[in-house]
């Protein structure tokens, strides 16, 4: 249990209440997805979790499949320890760090009892070794995206800011072209960014969830690299896993990420507060905005999407029950996608769907491509006809000229 | 699997659907720890039923087999749980069943399966216009049944409780109290007593040793919407009793009007700046429908205090000023209470309920006996971060109260056998000096019967088994071993 027993301490301060699993108020109508997307027991919220990890580190308790199943069976999304909100104030930190203890739960099942992580994982981890990215993509394909667009390869001249894309944008034709609208609006603001094309490696999010710890780390070390090589003093991430991922683990790294780390989102409302971008087209549509794990509950970002969707003419932003720091996760969060062919996934993206339209939602505007996909693959499971846009979609199509 | 587990999940699956009984590893050992120091349950099999039908046919099969049954709620008992018998129980995880049935808004009464977490039932009744008095509850953790079969009373919801449907040892179902299934001339529950024994207070407090709380009737109220704060400093512990006497002499019974005592511990944890404080702070939650009735109440209230000698300063202004901000109700505070609570370090909880009439004497011989044993502590190289002292009144006779221990998070084995050891002494010197104790489960209820006379214990026993003559049902409770 090497890296459980680096993170005990978490362990051994749960007072295992169970407010992490229990608690509902006006802005909480459950706490964990995991629990309310599966039967129920008490490993599928976060005290079951710790109990387990609490077994494992005084060899009570052995791995097995079931056991396997109860770590996997996690998106990650930190929810349960927003609500729980203890902080070792001596410390700094908060006091049940789950997401910290399931990840290291995680990586010793890998080392110790590969054959209990399910062989989506594996898979990934395979294509990561092989492609460096998940999605088995060649080096070529990395830099098709952009073709055509004022974008500055990183290191041949001098800029500013770098847009990593993320391996994820490359995967479909969909995300593609949304980050190619990123890098219009950028250049409607007068920005041309820099960007790592081929040699642009996964950021290392997706295997660090599965607890591929050293594989995770070898790309975060090319990345790093990259950029604190390209002079670029700031990196803009057009999606939640990367951002989370360059604006923590990268700065706890030997040689730490130089640049400083924003998400688009932050970005975009830096803009329209500074009037770089003017808004032309209106288009009447009433929508929620989901807050991505990675960028609202963990970074506190969540006014800056708000304003953004403010700015645009004929938006109108509606609130579900549990928004901003109380959002539910999409499903999608800790590598949910890949488990249990994504069923489960998408039953937790259901009941986010359900709750937007319960609201009067007309869309979903998300700013991750994971919730993005995961979203609408609960929107299909519903067959709800409740489009899913990125906050991208909806500020390329306001640039656009109103039509004569 | 062994074929005598086998054939109980079987049969488990047959009443709940196999989606919803485990016999697995981690299912088992995920149970078997809950919010307390002290071991659990070791389950052959753990369900999680949604009806009362399910549960009956339960602990029926149960009954036949002679199996033992745990059942668990919210799993916040903190003095321990039944333990069953290792490797052969089923463990009847309560809380699928959390459903609210029914608002009655005209008889102002909720009736909710008893699975259901107080602080969700709380909401839905809220979303209604009413709510249940519950001050001083965990209402983020508990579950109605498990408030019913332990808590209830200290906080002040056990006379609220109007009737009650129990599945019984053998699996029969019951409902107490007045209204449909007691009395067969009334479609509705609105009267606990209707010509009869309380057979609903049989059930409640009894750690769940009689029968298994299936659903409940509770009282309901206009949700205050009005919530003013007053907090006042004392240098000494005399006139903040005398203050609780004046208040609950005022206004007993106080459904909107707890009044919460915290000590110089407790009040270092809310805020840095009482360091050094030696003080004792009351906190009066004055709640309303008006402004003007709740101003009115807080003006009484203020009088009382300043008449003892009580002070305000803009820092305490600030604290009352925030509390009220945070919610109507003490319930919507206790949610930021927990996690002060969990902040501070691994627990040694220390509570009491006592007799307001000479409680001074008492209260200052269990704060020398925490003392001793805090130094003890240290001596062993058991470093504590913070105490937490509070008490409040819950009727015009009772004060319900912790001085709490917290101390540096660790994972050495020995602080936990320490604070079992701390905990359990705790209450034994307590129980000996007249205090009794609400988590009618685990070690507590061992305690507790500990102090029982021989004709109660003779009564309890020829209930218990007249009720559960096979002796399957939360077994280990009450018993002075």
């Amino acid at each position: 249990m090497k890296e459980l027993k680096k993170v005990s301490r978490f362990v051994y301060n749960c007072k295992r209440c169970g407010m992490c699993g229990n608690k509902v108020t006006a802005k909480v109508p459950y706490v964990c997805p995991i629990r309310k997307a599966t039967p129920g027991f008490e490993q599928f919220y976060a005290r079951g979790k710790i109990i387990i990890a609490q077994g494992l580190l005084e060899g009570r308790l052995s791995w097995s499949p079931e056991v396997a199943r109860a770590l996997y069976s996690c998106t990650l999304c930190g929810n349960c320890m927003t609500q729980c909100a203890a902080t070792d104030a001596d410390r700094n930190e908060p006091m049940v760090a789950t997401t910290k203890i399931v990840e290291a739960m995680r990586a010793d099942l890998l080392r110790d009892y590969p054959d209990g992580v399910p062989r989506a994982y594996h898979q990934v981890l395979t294509a990561t070794q092989q492609y460096e990215n998940p999605w088995r993509l060649p080096r070529a394909t990395r830099k098709q995206w952009y073709t055509g667009l004022e974008v500055i390869e990183a290191g041949t001249e001098p800029a500013e800011m770098l847009l990593f894309a993320g391996c994820t944008i490359a995967s479909s034709p969909v995300l593609a072209e949304r980050a190619r609208r990123a890098v219009q609006v950028l250049n409607s603001a007068g920005i041309r960014p820099a960007v790592l094309g081929s040699r642009e490696v996964c950021c290392g999010s997706v295997q660090r969830k599965i607890g591929a710890v050293s594989l995770a780390q070898e790309l975060m070390e090319k990345n790093i690299s990259l950029i604190n090589r390209s002079s670029c003093t700031k990196v803009v991430t057009l999606c939640a896993g990367c951002f989370g991922t360059l604006s923590t683990e990268y700065r706890t790294a030997a040689q730490p990420l130089a640049a400083e780390v924003v998400h688009m989102v932050e970005l975009l409302a830096a803009l329209v507060r500074d009037k770089k971008l003017t808004f032309r087209k209106s288009r009447q549509l009433t929508v929620a905005y989901h807050d991505p794990c990675h960028v609202g509950r963990h970074a506190g970002i969540f006014n800056q999407p708000r304003a953004v969707l403010a700015a645009l003419p004929g938006i109108t932003l509606v609130e579900r029950r549990a928004t901003r720091e109380h959002t539910i996760c999409c499903g999608a969060g800790g590598g949910m996608r890949l488990f249990d062919d994504g069923t489960l996934a998408a039953k937790i993206g259901a009941a986010a769907v359900a709750e937007a339209a319960a609201v009067g939602a007309q869309a979903l505007v998300s700013a991750c491509p994971f919730c993005e996909m995961n979203l609408a693959a609960g929107a299909a499971e519903l067959k709800e006809e409740l489009p899913v846009y990125d906050i991208i979609d909806l500020v390329y199509e306001s640039l656009a000229p109103e039509p004569r | 699997m062994e074929r005598y587990t086998a054939d109980m999940v079987k049969t488990l699956s047959e009443i709940v659907g196999a989606s919803y009984v485990a016999a697995d590893p981690a299912t088992l050992f995920a149970y078997t720890r809950d919010a307390s120091h002290f071991g659990g349950t070791e389950a052959a099999v753990v369900v999680r039923p949604e009806t009362t039908e399910e549960v009956s046919r339960i602990v029926a099969y149960a009954h036949t087999h002679r199996i033992p049954v745990v059942t668990r709620g919210g799993g916040a008992s903190i003095y321990g749980q039944p333990r069953g018998i290792p490797g052969n129980t089923i463990l009847i995880d309560m809380t699928r069943m959390d459903k609210v049935i029914e608002i009655n808004p005209t008889s102002m009464t909720v009736r909710a399966q008893a699975g259901i977490i107080m602080g969700k039932l709380q909401h839905v009744c809220r979303q209604a216009g009413f709510y249940i008095y519950a001050p001083f509850a965990p209402l983020h953790i508990v579950s109605l049944g498990g408030w019913m079969s332990g808590a209830a009373g200290s906080a002040g919801l056990w006379t609220d409780i109007i009737s009650l449907t129990a599945v019984l040892p053998d699996g029969t179902v019951v409902c107490t109290g007045g209204g449909p299934g007691t009395n067969i001339h009334q479609k509705i529950y609105y009267n606990r007593n209707l010509g009869g024994p309380d057979l609903t207070g049989l059930f409640i407090g009894d750690g769940g040793s009689f029968g298994i709380k299936t659903e409940a009737v509770v009282r309901i109220t206009p949700y205050p919407k009005v919530l003013r704060a007053s907090i006042y400093e004392f240098a000494r512990i005399e006139p903040v009793l005398e203050l609780v006497a004046r208040h609950v002499g005022r206004v007993n019974p106080h459904p909107f009007e707890p009044v919460m005592v915290f000590g110089p511990g407790a009040m270092k944890n809310f805020m840095p700046e009482f360091e050094t404080s030696t003080a004792f702070t009351v906190q009066g939650m004055i709640q309303g429908h008006t402004e003007e009735e709740t101003l009115a109440k807080q003006t009484m209230f203020n009088r009382i205090a300043e008449e003892l000698g009580g002070v305000r300063n803009p820092m305490l202004d600030a604290m009352a000023e925030a509390m009220a901000a945070s919610g109507t109700g003490s319930s919507d505070m206790e949610m930021d209470w927990l996690s002060l609570f969990n902040g501070l370090g691994v627990a040694a909880w220390l509570p009491f309920t006592l007799p307001r009439e000479g409680f001074l004497d008492v209260y200052h011989r269990m704060l020398e006996w925490r003392e001793k044993r805090l130094q003890d502590a240290l001596h062993r190289g058991f470093r504590y971060r913070a105490t937490w002292e509070f008490f409040a009144p819950t009727d015009a006779s009772s004060l319900i109260g912790e001085i709490d221990a917290f101390f540096e998070p660790s994972d050495n084995p020995e602080l936990f056998d320490y604070l079992r050891d701390m905990m359990a002494d705790f209450q034994e010197f307590a129980h000996k000096l007249g205090s009794i104790d609400v988590y009618n489960q685990g070690l507590m209820s061992r305690i507790n019967a500990s102090c029982w006379s021989s004709g109660y214990a003779k009564l309890f026993d020829t209930i218990k088994t007249a009720l559960d003559p096979q002796s399957i049902l939360n077994l280990g409770l009450w018993k002075k071993t």
